[in-house]
């Protein structure tokens, strides 16, 4: 791919014969690296993650090839095109190609349609992001978007806060963590109380915003059982790094017995990552800079357990 | 490079154009750069009208036109005015370009009188939620560009009367004229998103 | 000075040497020649380098461990805020309207820009704001910390309620700092479109002047956007509106689209000049003429169209609608392409040349193979569902340090050692330059490359505190970045010592074409005086045999005898 047409005396075979070496290399480090990246991931927990990786693995072999391709010409040329010292002279004087640089254009240019083509595909299929609808603040936002017709479990209400999160679920139960039945599609409506949050859970390759004043209705499929990190992933303030929880997904049997007995369970304060750390600060003499104070710990039949180790 | 020196520089700098038009060029770049803050301002007016869940305040029903209505026709008669005083000039009817000019930045002031005045009769404020926001932002704003405008007339006004002020071309006069039309095309949108569009 | 009798270059300095002992006193005087406001540029965002890279030793300081232990998360917040808003506002735009103030009118043959008050107005404002910004670290409360993007509602939150707050200061000096490019932008403009030396028509101006022109347009057609935005955040901060309240029917989403109609934009703005100085530099150290000119030229205007329309980009989870998402991702992905254009015309221009790896050259490489590597993953982020995984991770924040540091920075080291002996009158010292060089590409490397995983593993970026699986990438992170420390020690000792006592450098020590290198070094106040050489030629022959001027000898025997 690179300028070498430049020659014109006639049919160059060693020339040919390196191209060919390298672009091979070049090949084979690119598979290599397509195949690797995989690896790189946490574990595929929904229906979107093997697409995302998939995709991915893609971008990466052809980003591999385009990365060795230029910066090879770039070490070759580095190693045995360098003017001895003292040499004054100049190097050939070619002021372009219009053959190459066409085939440089349409070659990116086809890469990107195709590549966009695929993704546009990819996320029709998923179609996890329903409609964002505007309320008034102080109306109730429920009431406002349907549940996806697709999803069979849900809607189960998101409620992002300054600094914590709480699951409502159809049945009034509500949760610190969130529990799924594995291999449903699930509807949530996503809402926050204050300011930008993201609900995202790096295990389903999944993110969307959580914005005030509108409730988003988001629906995804989880794949595999497990405990996975939950992490707010729109900055939200002086103790954003702690707003995380954790997503359980587990069989529909589990998940039904786990909504019966905490449907028993009375309310009590759930989650809060950020208050002990808060309270420290004001033992400390609320040194640092201003923060607004964490919100008051939800109440919820099930608190959770944050000692439990997540998978990813 | 100012243009009071602008001599000194067409002497060695052969094959380059005329200096004082660097100012004329710099004044266009710039108008089409501030009319983007108008674009922005408007486009979340049409946002936030379309999409907010409370536009109008609560006990407000929308504007009255007359009085805008009013504002409107001097305003945009004004452009025509000014151009008249530029075709004085360029006659170099120095009385006749500073009569009419005159008569321009009057009816600019009429036109922030009128503003003043339906300002002072509106039933809500700055703070009266989106609509209330916007309405001052666009009206402010706006008329903020109005009394920058007859400032920069007076500026020139009072420089008609220094001799030998035109020897060098008359940029200054045409960048202003220029800067009311703009004024003038921005009220012209402006009046149909808010009086109009209700 | 309006009489033609009167020379208006005795107002400015007489034949400068930068630094002399006599007349340094001109750097902090409101003067008005642009190689003078070149320097003030270059040096004060030189300084903020060092402001915001200090920032960033805290910042990867509190990382090298998972929990927010060296500050409180408060603190934490405020420092990368700040970190980001330096870097941007105070270091980069600056230095390379630096680069601008002291490239296009030399490389055109102008004896100044077209508003030498506009142009000495633009500079003195960066102090100012920059004043304004650092005050913001004194207030109560201290300085603004929601992020350069200062999304609303959280930014609008003033806990201490006062109405002098970081973020109010932040606001007005993020708005001065607009004032200040736009001021800059309408002198670049004008001054290409009207000053060019005879003979230089469109097609024969340096690739730099093509770049610069190409980013000023966006500076003219995106800021205000931005600024308009930013007026509108301040009044819900300040005057109680509510545009981005939603207590109050505004929307927060709405600041998004104003934030990155202007600052993804702006991110071309940094790296076409860049590209400018790419081309600049790869034919003189190559020894060979640039490939494909034209097509490289008209791509910068190509960057400068898609620019525009890509911002969604940053927002493809923030809850736009499917369409606007498919659309966005295709428009970004365009961008590969006028880009891609240029980066196989540099490779081109190497092809088979005659390469002399100085210390300019060096960053120049450098920064191309990071540029590639950067696109790349840009491309990534593009794509939707990937950026649903990874956006607002350290992949992210990896991408754009590539970009940022790794190729806009190498850019700017190999531009000031480029131009260093013809805008000083000094050589550098070779040697001090390609340790600089070798413990900039270690240290930019080990910091930036490792967070790549850390963000593909789904680390959230501007975080104090995160989870122990990540502590591995942000281990060898910070130690990168303590050798980004240290890198900077041989630049500044070079850069001064070369400055004070260096060797004397030659009108052109590179053999290099371009109508500043026919200038003395440094070049006299309004450059080319009297005699404005006439255009005959395009910018690049090498090898070519082809003089670019008219009566190129006696130029270069004048420079010679300056
Ligand atoms: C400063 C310079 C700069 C530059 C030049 C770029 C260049 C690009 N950037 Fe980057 N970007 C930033 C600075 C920059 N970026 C910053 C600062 C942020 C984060 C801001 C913040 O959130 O705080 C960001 C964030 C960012 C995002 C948002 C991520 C998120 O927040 O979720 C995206 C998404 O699309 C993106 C994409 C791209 C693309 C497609 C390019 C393209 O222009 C790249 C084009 C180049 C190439 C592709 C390489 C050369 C081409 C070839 C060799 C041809 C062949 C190639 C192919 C066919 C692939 N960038
Ligand atoms: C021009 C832009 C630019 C540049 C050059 C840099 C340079 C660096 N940045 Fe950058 N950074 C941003 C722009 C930039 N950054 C932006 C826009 C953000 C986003 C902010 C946000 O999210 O809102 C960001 C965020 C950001 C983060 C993420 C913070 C977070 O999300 O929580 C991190 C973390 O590693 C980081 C690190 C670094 C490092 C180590 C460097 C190094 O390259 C710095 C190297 C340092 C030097 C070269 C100077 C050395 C000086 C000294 C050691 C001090 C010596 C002192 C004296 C002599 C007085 N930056
Ligand atoms: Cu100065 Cu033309
Ligand atoms: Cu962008």
């Amino acid at each position: 791919m690179m300028p070498t047409s430049t020659e014109n005396q006639g049919i160059n075979y060693g020339a040919i014969l390196v191209i060919s070496i390298a672009v091979g290399v070049d090949i084979f480090f690119s598979v290599l690296m397509a195949h690797w990246s995989y690896s790189w991931f946490p574990v595929q927990a929904s229906s979107a993650a093997p697409y995302v990786d998939s995709l991915f693995s893609l971008e990466t072999g052809i980003g591999t090839f385009i990365f060795l391709g230029c910066t090879g010409v770039m070490a070759w040329v580095i190693l045995f095109n360098r003017a001895p010292k003292y040499d004054e002279v100049n190097g050939d004087p070619i002021e372009g190609n219009i053959k190459l640089e066409i085939v440089w254009t349409v070659i990116p240019l086809l890469l990107v349609l195709a590549i966009a083509a695929y993704s546009i595909n990819v996320n029709n299929t998923l179609s996890t992001l329903g409609p964002k609808q505007k309320y008034r603040v102080g109306d109730n936002p429920a009431a406002l978007v349907s549940m996806d017709p697709k999803s069979t479990v849900g809607p189960i209400e998101v409620i992002a806060r300054q600094w914590s999160w709480e699951f409502v679920y159809p049945d009034g139960v509500r949760s610190s963590e969130l529990h799924l039945p594995v291999d449903q599609r699930v509807n949530f409506r996503l809402i926050s109380e204050d300011v930008l949050h993201s609900f995202y859970v790096p295990a389903f390759r999944l993110k969307q915003d959580i914005v005030p004043g509108s409730v988003i209705s988001y629906s995804l499929t989880p794949t595999r059982e497990g405990r996975y990190r939950l992490r707010d992933a729109m900055f939200s303030g002086a103790y954003f790094s702690q707003n995380q929880t954790d997503v359980i997904v587990e069989s529909e049997k589990s998940f039904a017995d786990w909504l019966d007995l905490s449907a028993k369970q009375p309310l009590q304060p759930g989650l809060d990552p950020s208050q002990p750390l808060y309270q420290r600060r004001l033992a400390k003499g609320d040194k640092g800079w201003a923060t607004v104070p964490p919100s008051p710990p939800p109440l919820v039949n099930d608190p959770g357990n944050p000692s439990a180790p997540h998978e990813a | 490079m100012t243009t009071s020196n602008s001599e000194v520089t067409l002497k060695h700098t052969p094959g380059h154009i005329k200096h004082d038009g660097h100012n004329l060029t710099g004044f266009i770049i710039f108008l089409c750069s501030e009319s983007i803050i108008f674009l922005a301002f408007f486009a979340a007016y049409i946002v936030l009208k379309l999409t907010s869940p409370e536009w109008l305040p609560e006990g407000v029903n929308g504007l009255s036109i007359r009085m805008p209505l009013i504002n409107t026709v001097v305003l945009v008669s004004s452009s025509f005015v000014a151009y008249l005083a530029e075709r004085y000039l360029h006659k170099r009817n120095l009385w006749g370009f500073r009569t009419v000019w005159l008569l321009t930045m009057a009816m600019g002031s009429y036109f922030v009188y009128g503003q003043y005045v339906e300002w002072s009769e509106l039933a809500f404020g700055l703070n009266s939620g989106v609509f209330g926001g916007t309405f001052y932002l666009l009206t402010g704003f706006h008329g903020l560009h109005v009394i920058t405008g007859i400032a920069l007339m007076a500026l020139m006004l009072f420089r008609s009367f220094l001799p030998g002020n035109y020897e060098k071309g008359e940029a200054g006069v045409i960048s202003v004229s220029l800067f009311w039309h703009f004024v003038d095309v921005i009220w012209i949108i402006l009046f149909v998103l808010i009086y109009i569009w209700q | 000075m309006s009489i033609s009798n009167y020379d208006a270059r005795i107002l400015k300095a007489p034949h400068p040497v930068p630094g002399a002992p006599d007349n340094w006193k001109r750097f902090f005087s409101f003067n008005t020649d642009a190689k003078v406001i070149g320097i003030q540029y270059i040096v004060t965002s030189l300084f903020f380098l060092l402001v915001g890279g200090l920032l960033a030793m805290v910042i990867r300081g509190e990382l090298i461990t998972p929990p927010a232990d060296l500050v409180d998360p408060t603190v934490y917040n405020g420092l990368y805020t700040m970190h980001g808003t330096v870097m941007l506002f105070l270091f980069l735009f600056p230095i390379l309207n630096g680069f601008n103030n002291l490239l296009i009118p030399t490389m055109i043959g102008a004896p100044d820009m077209a508003f030498p008050k506009l142009n000495a107005a633009a500079f003195w404002l960066v102090p100012v704001f920059a004043i304004v910004l650092m005050a913001s670290f004194f207030v109560p409360g201290g300085p603004a910390s929601s992020g350069w993007w200062s999304y609303p509602p959280m930014s609008l939150q003033n806990p201490l309620g006062r109405f002098f707050n970081g973020e109010m200061l932040w606001i007005t000096a993020v708005a001065l700092s607009g004032i200040s490019s736009i001021f800059g932008a309408i002198n670049f403009v004008t001054t290409i479109i009207r000053m060019r030396a005879p003979g230089m028509g469109f097609f024969r101006m340096p690739i730099f002047i093509w770049t610069a022109w190409a980013a000023q347009t966006i500076q003219l057609l995106g800021l205000p956007a931005l600024t308009g935005g930013a007026i509108m955040l301040l009044f819900d901060l300040s005057f109680g509106t509510t545009f981005f309240r939603p207590e109050g029917g505004g929307d927060p989403v709405l600041f998004q689209h104003f934030f990155w109609f202007y600052s993804h934009p702006a991110v071309y703005v940094l790296i076409l000049p860049i590209f400018g100085i790419f081309s600049e530099l790869f034919p003189v150290y190559a020894r060979k003429p640039l490939f494909g000119y034209k097509v490289v030229a008209l791509a910068s205007f190509g960057i400068t169209v898609l620019s525009l329309i890509v911002w969604v980009h940053h927002m493809f989870y923030s809850g736009t609608p499917q369409w606007m998402r498919n659309v966005f991702m295709l428009t970004t992905m365009l961008i590969a392409v006028p880009t891609g254009i240029k980066v196989f015309a540099w490779i081109a221009t190497l092809w088979r040349g005659k390469i002399r790896l100085t210390t300019p050259m060096l960053f120049c490489l450098g920064g191309l193979f990071n540029f590639i590597f950067a696109g790349i993953t840009g491309v990534m982020l593009a794509t939707v569902p990937i950026d649903v995984h990874v956006g607002n991770t350290y992949f992210v924040v990896a991408h754009f340090h590539y970009v940022i540091f790794n190729t806009i920075g190498f850019g700017v080291f190999a531009g000031i050692y480029h131009w260093f002996p013809k805008f000083t009158g000094r050589m550098y010292y070779e040697g001090l330059g390609k340790i600089h060089f070798v413990l900039t590409f270690i240290g930019a490397t080990l910091n930036f490359l490792p967070l790549h995983w850390a963000g593909l593993l789904g680390m959230p970026r501007r975080v104090a505190s995160y989870d122990p699986e990540f502590a591995i990438w942000n281990v060898i992170a910070s130690l990168g970045a303590f050798i980004l420390g240290v890198a900077s020690i041989p630049f500044i000792l070079n850069m001064i010592s070369s400055w004070a006592r260096g060797p004397k450098a030659p009108p052109n020590p590179w053999k290099a074409i371009g109508l500043e290198w026919l200038l003395p070094s440094p070049p006299p106040a309004e450059n080319f005086e009297d005699d404005i050489p006439t255009v005959i030629n395009g910018p690049y022959g090498y090898g070519l045999g082809k003089p670019l001027v008219d009566d190129e000898e006696f130029y270069i025997r004048r420079a010679n005898e300056a």
